[in-house]
């Protein structure tokens, strides 16, 4: 068995239409080991978020493989993948994507009611780690009431609630402003040191590319560039 | 899992409060006006038969197999030979034996054909209400004063040019067909809600007019019989039937086919109405739901991706409009109920619209609206059925959307 959690292998998306072909993603080949705080950047078009949705499971690769933990997902059916993200990948939204009718609390408990854990455990699980990302005393507060990076930090907590493999996040700092983007990328980094989380950035922010301890670059769908950080 | 999914599914349709508020009236004034609107029919119909019957036609009616319509005085059954039969049936709760006749009353102003019926005043008291329906201005029931009597109804009073106490001579063939000249005098004047019985109808002693008819003592063209309501009605019916195999043993519904006809007519008119009134509601839920819908596209893509499955995404969309269809029925039917309580106590007078000529075509000017058991599980199971029907249609939607479209729609 492999010991990356993310191994894909000339790996193509490719949308055709009558007049021509786009290679959104032409023949990535990369692997993702446990604990990485990586940033996949690249110019507009360049394929970071289509390749971000091959490897959340959200769009299936037209070739090429794609492991996640040593399982190949693209033979997966759909109904399967949805089951595979639920249990082992987190997901960040640039727009945050809060259950507006839920709590703080309940928007991170609810992915864990959707796994089947016990309320109690869930209940826990959700002030853990609300209390983590510095929103404890919110708990209780629905998102139209929270600011956008206290909304991300919510997010955050909720794609680690389902204690994912690794967690995907696409342009998380785009809607914030600056103070509110460092404090979201310092408690990531935190979490992601304290508790080995596994972090996947798509991202055109530098801030990012500062705190990302591995940069793969994109371009036209195809890595012309991976740096892995000193220290 | 399941309790989140309805809790969600619940704090869901208040997020557009407006919208679901307006849906939820509609559908509460739909359900109200159609429970209500059920109730009042049925309230009506069954009020004017339940007085037909109490009134003059009773629940179970036997005749001798040879009495036809053209009242046949020699088609009689001797007492005795059935009232055992009829004792042994707990249902009934009582009867009276009558002489029913053919004849011509005459007053010294005009005559009119009229169906007499010879009656036993006590036995009548304990099967028919009619005796409730004279005035204290019009006499009684038989007023126990020696004379020879004749009930009429006010409306055969004033064809007649007749009062209280004015002389009637009634005109009859007896057994062997010769004509037989009987003179009484009004005791009482009868008013019911079903004009063609009262124009009609006459009632006489038994003991008074027998002696003239030529009729051995005991003898009876037809026995009325009361029970406590339809139900008991239907359970003796064929109990009765068997134990007078030689006997014509017909209901109400057999006797007066046109009762039967019009309680079943409006039974099908007020599922119809009802239909109609939920399949029109049912638009609207639609509307309502599939624009909740169409603006979560983003979020039902975000739970999808997260690993919500589309089994379960289906059935939160299919509970939000179950919710909002059960609370807005449940709101109308409520209010149909309490409403229809309060008129089915204190009645609603019809009489400001057409003042009494509803009663020209038997139906009574005061509506006492009536729940049955039966319609309103008929209207419960049509409001299920709605809700169900028009869930499945937004929650197909909800379930043909694709994450990723959906995500970055």
């Amino acid at each position: 068995m492999s010991s990356f959690i993310i191994e894909t292998k000339d790996l193509y998306k490719i949308y055709k239409d009558q007049a021509s072909e786009v290679h959104a993603v032409d023949g990535v080949s990369l692997c993702i080991a446990q604990g990485e705080f990586t940033a996949i950047v690249g110019p507009s078009g360049s394929g970071k978020t289509t390749l971000l949705n091959l490897i959340g499971g959200l769009d299936t690769p037209t070739a090429g493989s794609l492991c996640i933990d040593g399982e190949d997902i693209s033979r997966l059916s759909s109904r399967e993948l949805i089951d595979f993200r639920l249990h082992h990948i987190g997901f960040i939204f640039q727009s945050y994507n809060l259950i507006p009718v839920l709590t703080a609390k309940e928007n991170v408990s609810f992915i864990m009611d959707l796994q089947g854990r016990k309320r109690r455990d869930a209940d826990s699980r959700s002030m853990e780690l609300l209390d983590a990302v510095g929103l404890g005393d919110r708990a209780d507060s629905r998102p139209a009431k929270l600011s956008g990076g206290q909304q991300q930090r919510v997010a955050v907590a909720r794609a680690l609630a389902s204690k994912p493999r690794f967690i995907l996040a696409d342009e998380p700092t785009a809607n914030l402003d600056s103070k509110s983007a460092a404090n979201l990328l310092d408690m990531m980094e935190r979490l992601n040191k304290q508790e080995h989380t596994t972090f996947l950035f798509s991202t055109h922010d530098p801030r990012i590319m500062a705190k990302a301890r591995r940069i793969i670059t994109l371009e036209d769908g195809r890595i012309v560039n991976d740096i892995v950080k000193e220290g | 899992m399941k309790t989140i999914l309805v809790s969600l599914a619940w704090k869901n349709i208040w997020r557009n409060k407006l919208r679901s508020g307006m849906i939820l009236g509609a559908i509460a004034v739909g359900l109200f006006a159609g429970t209500f609107m059920t109730a009042f029919m049925s309230g009506w119909i069954s009020r004017s038969v339940e007085s037909d019957i109490r009134n003059h036609l009773s629940y179970i009616r036997i005749h001798h197999p040879d009495f036809d319509a053209n009242n046949d005085i020699n088609a009689f059954f001797m007492q005795e030979d059935v009232r055992s039969h009829i004792a042994s049936v707990s249902e009934i709760t009582g009867s009276s034996y009558r002489l029913e006749l053919s004849g011509m009353l005459a007053s010294a102003a005009n005559a009119v054909g009229v169906a007499v019926k010879g009656v036993d005043v006590a036995d009548e008291k304990g099967v028919f209400l009619l005796y409730q329906t004279i005035p204290d201005t019009c006499g009684s029931f038989f007023p126990d004063d020696g004379r020879m009597q004749i009930v009429i109804s006010r409306k055969t009073a004033e064809k007649l040019k007749v009062r209280l106490r004015s002389k009637l001579v009634l005109t009859f063939q007896d057994t062997e067909g010769e004509i037989q000249n009987v003179a009484f005098r009004v005791g009482g004047i009868f008013k019911t809600s079903n004009t063609s019985f009262d124009e009609g109808c006459v009632l006489v002693r038994k003991s008074d007019i027998l002696p003239y008819t030529g009729l051995p003592a005991g003898a009876a063209h037809e026995v009325s019989l009361m029970t406590s309501g339809f139900e008991t009605c239907r359970s003796a019916l064929p109990r009765l039937q068997t134990l007078l195999p030689g006997m014509d043993v017909q209901s109400w519904d057999v006797l007066q086919p046109e009762l039967g006809l019009m309680f079943r007519w409006i039974d099908l008119m007020n599922g119809v109405i009802l239909a109609i009134f939920l399949a029109a509601l049912s638009f609207g839920i639609v509307n309502t739901m599939l624009m909740a819908v169409l603006e979560r596209t983003r979020e039902l893509g975000m739970l999808a991706c997260i690993g919500m499955s589309r089994k379960r995404i289906f059935r939160m969309i299919m509970l939000e409009t179950l919710f909002l269809t059960g609370l807005g029925s449940c709101i109308g039917i409520l209010l149909g109920l309490v409403v229809t309580g309060y008129t089915a106590r204190n009645g609603i007078d019809l009489t400001f619209m057409l003042e009494d000529q509803f009663e020209d075509f038997g139906f009574g000017s005061i509506v006492y609206p009536v729940m049955q058991l039966k319609t309103f599980a008929g209207i419960v199971t049509l409001v299920i059925l709605t809700g169900l029907l028009s869930a499945i249609y937004p929650a197909r939607k909800a379930l043909k959307l694709e994450p990723l479209d959906s995500i970055r729609y």
